[in-house]
């Protein structure tokens, strides 16, 4: 008796959720894995199986990989800069200082302008707002627009990604440094733990869950960063700048290679999956209950 | 409650440079005005006292969809599928690629979602790619015979209906020209690369100090540009795809290829005079038609769709711009250096797969009111500002750049040839030509990354 009804409110609750997520999200992983093992151009009505050539073609397309190694290197300066500096702020932003909900707000207002607008934006600002400054002070860091530079087009890249990320993430540890137990911290304090010592031995362990939470965010965040990718540098200038998911987005779409591009898609979904999947397994090992 | 002090100067200070770098953004203000929606239409009056057009009366109640793959154009073609169904009885709704879609995607998607538009503008490229495919078959239209030497056929037969001529060279400005060097300025004057140089040298000792305007964008530099090689190596359609097989297949070897080395010896007096020479790749397109028009520079290596950007920044229809030739070597009888390139750009499929026979009927019949009525020849110049490829049209567009393009083919002074290159050519060896405009690369360089694409190509 009991058991159909939990059945039925298994349906009731749990199958229309279900059904959306096989219907958008399983069907078409699964269609996309077909894909990778045709030769289809997007278009034709025929769809010829070619086995593992795709996979063959993305071993031989030099720039996948070095888009590839490219987000890698994106990826540790966006996740390491954007979780110190989020982390940083948050501790400064709970230690009652004066209007500090006003400036939590601040920090948090560039994650709500779109990433391709926000692209723009900043297009904007390194090709003339730094190049007008270069020209009125003669700094030569802003002579040229930093975005016709490869290292400081990466570079661009690099600072507006950790200034649009780092608001959320401070979000995140703001709510944890507030769950903070001041029990735990006041003792501490009474047993002659100051500063440095403090922060590392009691609250970066009580801290671990936000920080699993956050890393785990930033990194995937990183790995498929598209629209400021697009809308700052367009893989600018001459295609050094091009990550994994634009170089995707171009086989596919503009290459017209379909079956090449899912299969580098489904390169770096396993490649994100397997390193978003450690990250959780190790951080979550390190959380402790205060 | 120091170290609380303390911390809020900190975030003060974080946060002072984030507005700065905001505000800063917003004081330089844009440099074109983006596009608003409440300026005032100066389009030409459009004459619709005589329409001797036969409308087929039993089309009349058919509905159909443009795709619409021209921006510059959507609020003029809404205007002319108004006229059309004010006459015919036909709706037309013409729905926008939006910017950041790419046409062929769109169309694409739309096919694969069941619901085709009945009929798409396209590059020529992605209507080759289709034709066979989902196209119908326009072979048999009347107006096949007017628009001879601009059809594109896919083995023997035509798919498309060419909607526009499109031309592309060294805009100059000549009232900057002659006020510079103080005498009247000819265009036929210059007649081989070094008489470009000359002109160069004399507008630089008269002071302008670099008077060239040099787009760093892929499509201006990977289409645009490194196309001339393929263009030019006969100055037909025909010719540019057998140069294209002769490099695929190595018969061409584009390190002792002539029109190579030739295009590169242009292209690089180009970037001698280039007005961003100090940072090639940091060039605005808006601030190039702002320095052409005002002045600063004489040439801008553009075509005619350039006119919309000149126009918003204040150049006036009467003013006399123009276009010189692509100059690749000193030869004043080679046609490269007499001759502008010009060929049909957009085009129009019909959908021969999903569309009834009345749709297809009631899109003929719009293409034919295009062709052949009054108000659709006028509409089409008048209204949509374009070069028709059709000879029975007689209206003459209105502004400099495409007037020029118009007389220059006219007078036989236009080369009609266009590369069918892959779709990805204008972005991967755009990035190419970034390189050596930058001058990170060489020539070796930029061959070799030539060679290398046609190589994947097989």
């Amino acid at each position: 008796m009991k058991k159909s009804r939990g059945g039925k409110e298994f349906c009731g609750f749990a199958l229309p959720g279900m059904f959306c997520f096989v219907a958008v999200v399983i069907v078409p992983f699964l269609y996309g894995v077909y894909l990778t093992l045709t030769d289809w151009n997007g278009v034709s009505s025929v769809k010829n199986f070619v086995a593992l050539q795709n996979f063959a073609s993305v071993l031989t397309d030099k720039q996948f990989w070095s888009s590839l190694l490219l987000t890698f290197k994106y990826v540790i300066f966006v996740v390491i800069i954007v979780n110190i500096l989020a982390f940083a702020i948050a501790y400064l932003l709970t230690r009652g200082i004066k209007g500090q909900n006003f400036f939590r707000a601040g920090f948090f207002t560039p994650n709500l302008i779109g990433g391709l607008v926000l692209g723009y934006i900043w297009q904007f600002v390194f090709s003339r707002v730094f190049v007008g400054i270069g020209e009125a002070t003669g700094w030569s860091l802003f002579e040229v627009s930093w975005l016709s530079d490869p290292s400081l087009a990466f570079a661009a890249l690099v600072l507006v990604s950790v200034w649009q990320l780092s608001g959320y993430m401070i979000l995140i540890y703001v709510a944890g440094f507030m769950g903070l137990n001041q029990d735990v911290l006041e003792a501490a304090s009474i047993d002659g733990a100051t500063g440095w010592v403090k922060l590392k031995n009691i609250i970066l362990p009580l801290m671990m869950s936000s920080i699993t939470i956050c890393l785990f965010l930033t990194l995937s965040r990183a790995f498929m960063v598209y629209d400021v990718n697009l809308s700052l540098t367009a893989g600018a200038p001459y295609g050094t700048t091009e990550m994994a998911a634009m170089h995707v987005y171009e086989k596919a779409f503009t290459s017209r290679q379909f079956g090449v591009g899912q299969a580098e898609a489904l390169i770096l979904f396993v490649i994100v999956a397997i390193i978003s999947g450690i990250q959780v397994y190790v951080t979550k090992k390190q959380e402790v209950e205060a | 409650m120091k170290k609380a002090i303390l911390s809020g100067v900190i975030v003060i200070a974080i946060l002072a440079a984030l507005v700065a770098v905001a505000v800063s953004g917003c004081r330089f203000g844009f440099a074109s005005n983006p596009d608003d929606p409440n300026e005032v239409d100066t389009a030409e009056p459009i004459d619709t006292s005589v329409d001797t057009f036969q409308y087929d009366p039993s089309l009349e109640g058919t509905s159909i969809t443009l795709l619409n793959s021209k921006a510059e154009i959507q609020n003029a073609l809404v205007e002319m599928g108004a006229e059309f169904e004010k006459r015919s009885g036909v709706h037309v709704e013409v729905m926008p690629v939006t910017d950041g879609d790419s046409p062929y995607t769109k169309v694409v998607s739309l096919y694969n979602s069941g619901n085709p538009p009945t009929m798409s503008i396209l590059d020529t490229t992605d209507v080759i790619a289709l034709a066979e495919e989902k196209a119908a078959d326009l072979s048999g239209e009347a107006w096949l015979k007017e628009a001879e030497g601009y059809l594109t056929e896919v083995n023997g037969k035509v798919y498309s209906f060419p909607l526009c001529i499109e031309g592309r060279g060294i805009i100059y400005n000549k009232q900057v020209i002659e006020e510079t060097l103080g005498e009247s300025f000819d265009p036929a004057s210059i007649r081989t690369l070094d008489d470009f140089v000359a002109l160069l040298d004399r507008l630089v000792a008269a002071g302008m100090e670099e008077p060239v305007s040099l787009a760093m964008e892929d499509w201006s530099l990977g289409a645009h540009h490194l196309q001339y090689i393929y263009e030019t190596y006969d100055g037909t359609s025909a010719g540019a795809a057998e140069a294209i097989e002769k490099i695929k297949s190595g018969q061409l070897d584009l390190s002792t290829y002539d029109r190579m080395s030739q295009f590169l010896d242009m292209f690089d007096v180009l970037m001698k005079y280039n007005v961003a020479k100090g940072d090639p790749l940091g060039a605005d397109y808006d601030e190039m038609a702002i320095d052409l028009v005002d002045g600063k520079t004489a040439f801008w290596f553009n075509g005619n769709w350039a006119w919309p950007n000149l126009e918003d920044a204040d150049a006036e229809k009467d003013d006399a711009y123009g276009f010189l030739p692509y100059f690749m070597n000193n030869d004043p009888d080679d046609f490269v250096n007499r001759q502008i390139q010009a060929s049909p750009s957009k085009q129009v499929m019909l959908d021969g797969v999903v569309a009834t026979e009345q749709q297809l009927a009631a899109a003929k019949e719009f293409l034919n009111w295009i062709v052949y009525s009054e108000i659709g020849q006028q509409m089409l110049v008048k209204t949509c500002n374009i070069i028709p490829p059709f000879q029975n049209n007689p209206y003459e567009p209105s502004d400099p750049l495409s007037r020029d393009i118009y007389n220059h083919v006219h007078d036989g002074a236009a080369f009609n040839a266009s590369a069918i290159v892959p779709n990805d050519h204008w972005s991967i060896l755009g990035a190419a030509m970034q390189k050596y405009l930058a001058q990170r690369s060489d020539r070796a360089e930029l061959i070799a990354s030539i060679e290398d694409y046609w190589a994947q190509q097989q």
